[in-house]
């Protein structure tokens, strides 16, 4: 590493370190805060180690509401790309169904996913249904916008080139349109992950038993901060998990392509 | 002219866009295994008149015959070369020229033969599997090439393939390309406003008048090939046609 | 010419618009008729009605549009101060390394955190009244801003900056006429991220923790079985968000003419 950017870095740890110190200072020693609203970094870490065995103090083991979340989250996502990305591609692809569906869509876009968790609750009950549901609409709508805009970016002279080949509608689609798209397609698909992830953690503090957002907001009214920062810290680094594994995958879809020419 | 030598039939085509006038009443043939170039003014509609023969724009009136009978892309065997740059940019070199023998399922084992004979042709056996990003202009315009020489077909139209490049480049490609009409007896109607270009490649020049668009003359061009560009004839040639463009 | 061909498209989009909903509507009525859905769900005829009524007749404490504007007050706010604490984070950090290397790694520990979970500790923090939204709305905007204000201001063209300073102009100059003006539609791409962000964290805390607002109205249907005020309140949420996005678009059109994006 060259002098400037080792210089950069230094600054950067420092300024990680300088932020720890102050927390740790501001808490354990100065006690300047209680610790019912703000516990020291050392306790978090304990309680993390606690946590990942104990029941206590919110009715299940880290891991289990991991679980539970993981679970439910991947399955509104899984339906929110077999449902989203062929409607995005429909939408964009074929004009009669774009005028019909894209009004009622835009105003659908513009409702948070978590506004219909009641709705989905009352129809459906406490439980996965509504969640997975609730989740499957935030989801999808990521989904359906960027395969739409992928395909709109279908260059009008690929198509010509099919076209004097003789290809039909249908393998314009398959053979040009669909792989024009796929990187935007795949772009949707890493929002709606974030969307999805996002949705479950509120869809489990407003009706839940069990799950990430629900083991926060529990610990809200028992005054334990410790385990909510526990618990915001495991639902940032498993939603990066989820982005970087997704990026993996995107790597290995499209290497080698540039969408320039 | 016997019939069966005629490959295309261009009978009083008209293409109107709304009130605009572009071409007006355009009727030729052009024979089989013929090299035909169009050269005309500036925006005289020669792309217009490509778009016709492909059904990409929809005659006004009149028709166009392609073996006797209709265009219908999906029977005949009809490649064409646009003018902007139009290899895919998610497939490689090789997917890219057998774009078309896909299109047309071709039975695999053939489709690897002919891609290997074509690519061969245009010495891009090395780049097999780059991306069009990693590739240089020139080798871009002959991957499309390559891909509109792939599927061997009965008709080739061309829309200023060499616009872009410069003379070195243009006289290698103009060369290779010759190359290949002579080894595959293609039908080939060849675009260009570069006179230069259509005196050294052509068989035939078909002039185009402004618009709206009408023929002005088709000149026969039977310099021996190979052709010198600095010889009498083809300077006289070349005045010649420079001035039927300059006087309408 | 051109013109006729331009009203006639926004005529046949304004029809179709007209149609999709109609077409929506019919197919809600059908569910609610002719399925079990309808013994709990109301069609959208009475919807539409209740809608209305709410206009006057009051929902707890509030009319429809006083809870509409509870909550676009607590938006407005919280948004209007995370644009220019972003913007300002954003150019600096942009534009100095030093900031840039104290603050991404701060930055780059709290951003997976999706800002819904800081509801509960925002709660402790501030109470269950207004103070916790302010933040949590502040924070959710800032936080999808910043990175669009830092990617607009890194933007610019070197060369361009090049060049200027060979001409003798000083930072401050080169920072208005070359920076700022690249930095511009990542700005307002950032604005309606932000304003989006925005307008959901309002919904959300207002639905786990408020007495007023659309987000409490909806929370309430669920608490009392009553789908139809949830919907009248998701109708409520959809016409607010989409006006917010579009008056962003329309701002962000008369701004940035020159550099009209495809979607």
């Amino acid at each position: 590493m060259d002098k400037k950017r080792l210089k950069y870095f230094v600054i950067s740890c420092t300024s990680v370190i300088v932020f720890l110190g102050i927390w740790y200072l501001c808490t354990a020693v100065l006690e300047l805060v209680r610790p019912t609203s703000l516990p020291d970094p050392v306790t978090v870490v304990k309680t993390f180690f606690y946590k990942l065995t104990h029941k206590a103090p919110d009715g299940a083991t880290l891991m289990q509401h991991m679980y539970s979340s993981l679970r439910v989250a991947l399955m509104g996502y899984a339906l929110s790309l077999i449902i989203g990305i062929p409607l995005g591609i429909l939408m964009a692809w074929s004009k009669p169904i774009d005028l019909l569906a894209s009004p009622v869509f835009d105003f659908v876009k513009a409702i948070p996913g978590l506004a219909w968790a009641p709705m989905m609750i009352i129809l459906m009950g406490i439980g996965i249904a509504s969640k997975g549901v609730t989740i499957f609409i935030s989801g999808m709508i990521p989904c359906v916008l960027n395969a739409y805009v992928g395909i709109k970016q279908t260059k009008e002279v690929h198509l010509w080139v099919a076209r004097t080949f003789g290809a039909t509608r249908r393998q314009m689609l398959f053979k040009v349109a669909i792989p024009t798209a796929l990187p935007y397609i795949i772009t949707g698909a890493r929002v709606s992950l974030g969307a999805c992830w996002m949705t479950i953690v509120a869809a489990e503090m407003v009706a839940s038993s069990s799950g990430l957002g629900y083991m926060i907001q529990q610990c809200r009214g028992i005054y334990r901060p410790d385990v909510i920062i526990v618990g915001m810290l495991t639902i940032g680094f498993l939603g990066s998990l989820l982005t970087a594994l997704l990026g993996c995958i995107e790597r290995a879809l499209v290497k080698g392509r540039d969408y320039e020419k | 002219m016997s019939k069966e030598n005629v490959k295309v039939q261009v009978r009083h085509l008209t293409k109107k866009f709304g009130d605009l006038l572009v071409l007006n009443d355009v009727s030729f043939e052009v024979k089989k295994g013929q090299f035909l170039c169009v050269v005309g003014p500036t925006g005289c509609g020669k792309t217009t008149f490509l778009n016709c023969i492909t059904k990409l724009y929809e005659p006004t009136s009149g028709e166009i015959l392609l073996d006797g009978e209709p265009v219908d892309l999906r029977k005949h065997n009809v490649s064409y070369i646009f003018q902007e740059y139009s290899a895919m940019s998610w497939l490689t070199v090789e997917q890219n020229i057998a774009f078309g023998l896909n299109i047309k399922h071709f039975p695999k084992e053939e489709v690897k033969a002919r891609v290997d004979e074509v690519i061969a042709m245009v010495g891009l056996e090395k780049f097999r599997n780059y991306y069009p990003n990693q590739l240089s202009a020139s080798m871009l315009q002959r991957v499309v090439i390559a891909r509109a020489f792939a599927t061997k077909p009965d008709l080739l139209l061309m829309d200023e393939p060499y616009g872009q490049l410069d003379i070195e480049l243009r006289f290698k490609l103009e060369d290779e390309l010759i190359g290949l009409w002579e080894q595959l007896g293609t039908t080939i109607i060849f675009i260009t406003h570069n006179i230069e270009e259509a005196v050294y490649i052509s068989e035939d020049i078909l002039v185009l008048t402004n618009k709206p668009t009408t023929i002005k003359t088709m000149i026969n061009n039977s310099l021996p090939r190979p052709r010198n560009v600095t010889s009498r004839s083809f300077i006289d040639l070349r005045e010649q046609v420079t001035e039927l463009i300059k006087w309408w | 010419m051109k013109n006729k061909a331009k009203q006639k498209q926004i005529a046949i989009k304004i029809l179709a618009t007209i149609f999709s909903f109609l077409i929506f509507g019919l197919l809600w009525e059908m569910l609610v008729r002719f399925s079990d859905v309808g013994r709990v769900m109301p069609g959208p005829l009475e919807t539409l009605q209740s809608f209305f009524e709410h206009f006057t007749e009051k929902y707890s404490a509030y009319t429809l549009p006083e809870h509409v504007w509870r909550s676009l007050r607590r938006v407005l706010t919280g948004y209007f101060f995370a644009a220019i604490a972003a913007i300002a984070l954003g150019i600096l950090m942009a534009s100095y390394k030093t900031i840039d290397a104290i603050v991404s790694p701060l930055f780059n520990m709290v951003r997976p955190i999706p800002p819904v979970a800081w509801i509960p500790l925002a709660i402790l923090w501030f109470g269950i009244n207004d103070g916790s939204k302010y933040f949590l709305i502040f924070w959710a905007s800032f936080l999808s801003m910043v990175q669009n204000v830092y990617a607009g201001t890194k933007s610019a063209d070197p060369k361009l900056i090049g060049a200027a300073k060979m001409l003798g102009a000083n930072d401050g100059h080169i920072f208005l006429t070359i920076v700022l003006p690249s930095a511009v539609p990542y700005i307002f791409s950032g604005l309606q991220l932000g304003i989006n962000s925005a307008w959901a964290m309002a919904i959300g805390s207002e639905m786990i923790r408020s007495t007023d607002g659309v987000g409490w109205l909806i929370i309430r249907g669920m608490d009392n079985n009553n789908l139809l005020q949830e919907l009248v309140g998701i109708l409520a949420v959809g016409i607010v968000g989409f006006a917010l996005a579009s008056v962003l678009r329309g701002v962000e059109a008369k701004l940035c003419r020159w550099n009209k994006r495809g979607t």
